[in-house]
Order: structure tokens, then sequence, then C-alpha cells
């Protein structure tokens, strides 16, 4: 791992809307747009890592497509690595989603992986950053949490959006991959399904009318 | 032998399959999270917010377990539990709350997988009792019953009960969350003093030209107490209930996302309320809540229908609705003149009109002089209260926010046996709404946020104020008392408000005026500095004895202070705090010489 990257496991734990919990090794680099040992701004050298693909942070994908407007080939290179599934964007905590529609919405063409920050495990604003997600924009490939994410959170991250976790690497997988059959019910909607609704008389004759 | 139980005919909401399994796996969940916290694999800072979402704190001296009695609502069965929980568990009694809960002061980690798993065999758990999350939500203790009731706000109360449990999206908010739910003319639920208040409205509503059934909230947002004590501002009208989930998820999520989480102090919404402004707040949920407002999360009547049955009345019986003087003479002849008058001033301020002829609801005072900590009840208490549940009030209970308890459903011409019964378990000493029937929290005795103790000056001013002729020629005054600014006694809305604060290691209580509960709330003003401990009894009498001095006529005390303004109260507050002060700075002076 480098200093200007985000430490998770080697493995991701992929829990997709249908299937089963499981775990796949990681492909996926995240660079946190800091500088490099060098002292450079620049996307981490992927020719010489483990990894081949690599998550920006969003800030910094609207920053180059800004900044490089004119500088057409710069532009074209990084929409091509992400054409080719190699570039993902991730989005801090405090990235106003709602306010870059636009953007998100062209995304849709480039990234294959999106993934949403948690600073702290503690803090809840990627909740709903992965809700908007998939309800705003009817995102439907993979959202990632990343960061401090801890076996605690899996549940509600599951049920709000997320499929797969890079979970903080000290945090045991074997009880992870336990999380997401706890609870058999639920009482509000969310991504994975309706709110569990008692079997009534009425609905029970609407299943024999249908 | 198959005896009838009393449940047949509580008016309370009963588990169904579904509520059951959740609470049961809940347990499970935290049983496996105290395991991993007990073996080293969770870190205590990690553990915490678990924790605290089941209601567990730490405290000064063990671990604290809050017990959640939603919307304050309690049946004799589960009063029983807690009352075993209270002696297996704990020392023998229970801390009835300011949000209707109850906490237990000292358990252990070990054991709270198994008290909550004893918990869940009566329908209770402690979900969400803290945390930074929706906690448990509150409303009116007279629910159903109330004279003034326009709308039974029960139903709407066990509905945003189920959606807010396990809410994933809202599991780490900024900060606490607090709901409360009024439907009646007079606001008995602190409503304005709430992250969110939901008042309750019944009217012939057209809606696109549609005769709906008119059951409508009005929504508040950014009340509370603490640091910054803010009344709610009102943010939403005529709300169909249906759309309560969808308008609550664009309220939350907005908050969610922009509610301060870089400062613990201004990490509550009414920070952002205030710093928006209520119009700019209610226009960013409005835009949020566009585009989800005719989703599939809003309530169907079916779930309507499946939780308003519970809360029809119980099995009252046609009675004769007995007069004053008719209940009265309930007392036999032959009883004292002592016992004659006691039964009169309970009757004036422990019992209140009900909604049934024959029928009233009656408080039980946990506030004896002196003794126990407000709202406190022993092992005993609560196994005799819920004999007295069952035998008077449908086997039902209910918790005050001003921590007593209440039968809601007596017959007036069960009055006097009641009285007798409750007198044998000192709880019904008649000052309900009098200055001894103080608010407080557990305050520095327990609790490890306190900055100083409350529970001794609410003794010393109960001891202080130990005569019920002087008590009820004062009549209604509210003395709430927090052990720090986090407000838990509701220091805020009382009209004397003493607050406890720390000055270089040492205890010390500010005094506010003039607050107030109810529909004309008010935050209380600082009078100016603060006293020593010792010295509170003393300025409550002053304040006290300027009002007996000043009043007119029938005025109370709040009605005199809003009439005389709070000079003359603070005048004679501090009139001997000169001398006070010059002793302090002299010691003060020698104790920086040395």
């Amino acid at each position: 791992m480098t200093i200007n990257t985000i430490a998770s496991h080697e493995q991701i734990l992929h829990f997709p809307r249908e299937g089963q919990p499981h775990l796949s090794s990681n492909e996926w680099l995240i660079w946190n747009g800091s500088q490099d040992e060098a002292g450079n701004v620049t996307l981490p050298d992927l020719e010489n890592s483990q990894f081949k693909k690599v998550l920006v942070p969003f800030t910094w994908w609207r920053s180059q497509l800004d900044a490089h407007h004119n500088e057409a080939d710069i532009e074209a290179d990084i929409e091509a690595k992400a054409k080719l599934g190699q570039m993902g964007v991730w989005f801090a905590a405090d990235d106003d989603i709602l306010k870059c529609a636009d953007l998100i919405e062209e995304g849709k063409h480039y990234w294959r992986l999106v993934a949403a920050h948690f600073p702290i495990f503690r803090d809840g604003r990627s909740f709903s950053t992965a809700a908007l997600l998939r309800d705003r924009f009817q995102w439907e490939t993979e959202i990632r949490a990343i960061g401090d994410v801890l076996i605690d959170q899996l549940l509600q991250g599951a049920r709000v959006g997320f499929d797969s976790f890079a979970l903080r690497p000290d945090q045991k997988t074997d009880v992870a991959l336990k999380q997401f059959d706890l609870f058999t019910v639920s009482t509000q909607n969310s991504w994975r399904g309706q709110r569990t609704l008692l079997q009534s008389a009425s609905s029970e004759a609407n299943l024999v009318n249908a | 032998m198959n005896i009838e139980s009393p449940r047949q005919s509580w008016a309370m909401y009963k588990y169904d399959h579904i509520d059951q399994t959740l609470v049961d796996q809940r347990v499970i969940q935290f049983r496996d999270q105290v395991a991993r916290r007990l073996n080293g694999s969770l870190a205590e800072e990690e553990f915490r917010p678990l924790r605290l979402q089941n209601g567990l704190y730490h405290q000064r001296h063990a671990y604290m377990l809050r017990v959640a009695i939603p919307y304050g609502l309690l049946s004799s069965t589960q009063l029983r539990t807690l009352a075993d929980i209270s002696e297996k568990y704990d020392r023998g009694y229970g801390h009835f709350t300011t949000r209707q809960n109850i906490q237990f002061n000292w358990v252990t980690l070990e054991d709270t997988p198994d008290i909550l798993a004893d918990l869940a065999k009566v329908e209770m758990h402690a979900i969400q009792t803290s945390g930074n999350c929706i906690r448990n939500i509150t409303s009116d203790a007279f629910a159903g019953v109330a004279g003034d009731e326009y709308v039974d706000p029960r139903p709407i109360c066990e509905l945003l009960r189920q959606w807010s449990t396990l809410h994933p999206e809202f599991a780490h908010l900024p900060r606490k969350f607090k709901f409360a739910i009024n439907g009646a003319k007079e606001d008995r639920t602190v409503l304005l003093c709430h992250d969110v208040g939901i008042e309750l409205k019944k009217s012939a509503n057209i809606n696109n030209g549609e005769l709906t059934d008119g059951l409508t909230a009005d929504i508040y947002a950014g009340g509370g107490m603490g640091r910054t004590p803010i009344l709610g501002s009102l943010i939403k009208t005529g709300l169909p209930w249906q759309l309560l989930p969808s308008y609550l998820t664009a309220l939350l999520r907005v908050y969610n996302r922009f509610g301060r989480r870089d400062n613990l102090y201004k990490a509550r919404i009414k920070i952002l309320v205030k710093a928006l402004g209520p119009e700019e707040f209610a226009r960013q949920v409005e835009g949020e809540w566009l585009h989800i407002k005719n989703g599939d999360d809003n309530f169907t009547q079916a779930e309507w229908n499946r939780v308003a049955k519970h809360f029809t009345k119980p099995a009252y019986q046609s009675l004769a609705k007995l007069s004053p003087k008719q209940v009265l003479e309930l007392a036999p002849a032959e009883d004292t003149a002592v016992n004659k008058a006691g039964f009169q001033r309970w009757l004036e301020r422990n019992v209140k009109d009900h909604q049934v002829p024959g029928y009233a609801s009656v408080i039980l005072s946990l506030k004896p002089h002196g003794t126990v900590a407000p709202g406190d009840a022993t092992t005993a208490q609560m196994n005799a209260i819920a004999d007295l549940a069952d035998q008077y009030s449908f086997g039902e209970l209910r918790v005050t926010h001003e921590q007593n308890l209440v039968l809601a459903d007596v017959e007036q011409a069960q009055l006097y046996k009641l009285w007798q019964a409750a007198k044998q378990q000192y709880v019904a000493l008649p000052n309900i709404g009098l200055l001894t029937d103080i608010i407080a929290c557990p305050g520095g005795d327990f609790c490890s946020l306190a900055n100083a103790k409350s529970l001794p000056i609410a003794k010393a001013i109960q001891e202080r104020f130990d005569d019920l002729d002087y008590l009820f020629d004062l009549g209604d005054i509210s003395v709430n008392i927090s052990g720090c600014i986090n407000s838990c006694g509701h220091h805020h809305v009382g009209n004397i408000g003493v607050l406890g604060v720390d000055k270089d290691g040492e205890e010390w209580y500010q005094i506010t005026l003039g607050g107030e509960q109810g529909n004309q709330a008010a935050i209380g003003k600082v009078i100016g500095p603060s006293f020593y401990a010792d010295e509170i009894p003393d300025v409550i009498s002053k304040i006290i004895n300027t009002y007996t001095k000043q009043r007119s006529a029938d005025e109370s005390f709040i009605e005199a202070y809003r009439r005389l303004g709070v000079a003359p109260f603070k005048e004679a507050a501090y009139q001997d705090k000169k001398e006070h002060a010059k002793k302090k700075d002299n010691a003060e002076v020698m104790g920086s010489a040395a």
C-alpha cells in the first residue's frame, strides 16, 4: 500500500442484490487524490501495481474534466480508461451528488464501479449517498462501501444500496460473512426489498385472484 | 382452568410475528456484539455506538440500561417483568425517565443480552433508546382517554415506531433524533422541544378534489433543549398521515447529509434549521420529498387497520358520571376528617377527567418528598402498581414525561379504594403539578455526563416545601432540574429551572425562570450568576415568596411571572448573594496566595 491510497482487505465482500454474500479478490486500487511519494498529484501507476483498476475521487474526476476541457487528449485518456472499465469514482462523504446530477448521469457510461467513502464508521452520510444513487439515479451496477467499513455497518449498508464492501483490513471476514442473514424481517422498505407484510386475508385473496 | 386474562380488553398494541421476530433477532445480534467486545475483537470505541443504539450506557459506577416504553404505554405484565429485572439484575429499583422510558442503573455488560431476552418475551426492547439515531417516540400519557383529544395519536406512534426501528439509512445521524406526537388540544408532550414534533389533526380535507379521511399532520422541526434551547418551527401543515414515511425520509435525509458533524454541540437538527432558516430548510425537505412522495414507502390503509385495531377502547361499562360531590362521598362517613381532606386533595391533583362517563385517569406520584429520586420505583412498588393496574385499569399503565405513572381507565366509583391502595405503596402523594412534583435527571450521582448532582437538590427542595397546605396554596408550578446542559431534566421548560454547572471543578447551579411546557411553551431565562448547592432551597424560597407577595387573586406562578417580568424575582434571589460573593472572593484571594 502506498501513502495516497485507501487501505482495504485484499478481498472484497460482495453481496449481490440477488445472491449470496461471498469474497473475491480485490482488483481496485483506491486513490485518495493526494500526492504520491514523489510529491506528484497524478494517477497512481497501475502498470507496476498488483491492481489494474483504480477508483479516483469524484472531485478529481470533475476537476479533470473542467481543467482540461481544451486538452482533449487528457480528457480522452481518462475517459478511455474509464470506458475500458479500468476507472471508477468514489464519493466522499461531503460530496453533494444531487448537485452534480448531470455528471453522474454521464458517468453511467464510464464507471463500472462507484464507491462511497466512510471517513469514520459512525458517519452515516454515505448511507444516504448510496440510497440516492439507487433511488434517484437508478444506479444499477455495483456500489462499494470504502474507508472505515466495519462488520456492524454491513447490514445497514447492504440495505441502503451497497453491494460490495472493502472492509477495513483488521475486520474478520468470516464474522462479516455471517452478518447478512441476522434479520429475516424488516419494518421499512429498502433497496433489497419491501418491508415484511403480514399475510392478511385480503392479500391472500389477491394472490388467488391473480 | 381457563382464567380470562385482563389482556382481552387492553387497548395496547400486540406484537405480530414480524415485531416478535425482529426483537428476538436483535437480541441475538446484540449477544454476538457483546461477545465480540468481551473477547476483545471489538474495540470499546467501536462498540460504543452499538451498545448505545441498544440503550446501554457506561455510567459512573456501572452500565445503565435504558429500556424503551414506546409512547409511554405499558402493560401490567411488562411492568412485572421490569420489576423482575430490577430485582434480578439491578439493585431493586428502576428510574422512569423524562422520555417515558425506564432506566436500570446497575447492570453488567455480561447480563445485558439476557435482560434483553427477558424483555423480548413481553414484547419489549431497548432498541434506539440512545445513540445518534431516531429515538423511542414519545406521546401524550393520556392518549386515547384525554377529554381534550381530537385524534388518538397511538396508531401513528406505533406505525412510526415500526418505520423507524432499525432504519438503515438513519442509523448514524449527526446526533440523536427525537420525535414527539400530540393529538390533543393541550400539548402534554413538550412537542416544540423535539427534533420533530408531529401534531395530528382531524378535519374534512379536500385533496385534488377528493375527500380524504382528514387525518393530517403538522410538522414542527428543529426544536430542542440542550446547550442551545430552541422551540421547533412549523415547516409543514396538512400532511396526510399516509405520507409521513416519505416526508420524514426526506426530512431526515436532508439532516443526515447536511447536519454538522464537526462539532458535537452543533450537530442537532435545530442548528441546521437555524442556520438555513426554517423556510429554506422546509424548501429543501420539500425538494427531496417531491421525488419520493409517491413511492411505496408510504403507509397503506391495510397497515393502519393492522395497527389501529389494537387501540380500540377497553371494555368500558356503561356508567353514570359521578359529580365531584358524589366522588367525595365515596369516603365512608366514619372516616376521619384528615383522611377525607387527604382524599379530596388527591382527587384535586392526581385525578383527571376522562372521555367516558363514569371513568377517570389517575396519576400515581413517583415524587415522594425527599426520600427517593424523582421517577424511581422499587421492585415491590412496580409489582404492586402492576396489581393496581390489573385491578382498576384494564391491566394497562402509562409513563408521563414528568416521571409519574398513570392508570388511565379507573371507574370513578373505585377512586377511594384505589387511593387507599396507592397510599400503601407511597404513590398517592397529592403533589401532581405542584412544586415538589420535580422533574430531575439522575445527575452526577449516576450519570457520567453530568457536571453536578441533581437528586440532592430535588431532595432539599422537597424537604424545604414539605407542607401540603402551603404547596396547595402555591398551586401549579414546575421545578425542573438537570445535572448538565444536555437538559434531560427539562430545566429549560420549568417555571423554575435548575441547571448544574461546573466551575473549576465545583458544582454550581444556574437558575432560569419563565420556562413553560404545553401550548404556551417557552424557554426559561437565566436570572444571573449561579449558586452553591446549599443556597438553592433559600433561592427557591425567595422566588416563591416574591410570587406570594405580589400575585393577584388566582394568578398562577407563571402568570405572575409573565406580568411582573424577571426583575422582582431576580432581585429577591440575589438579596444576600453579595455577602456570599465577598466571602468567596476572599477565599479565592487566600487560595491563590497559598
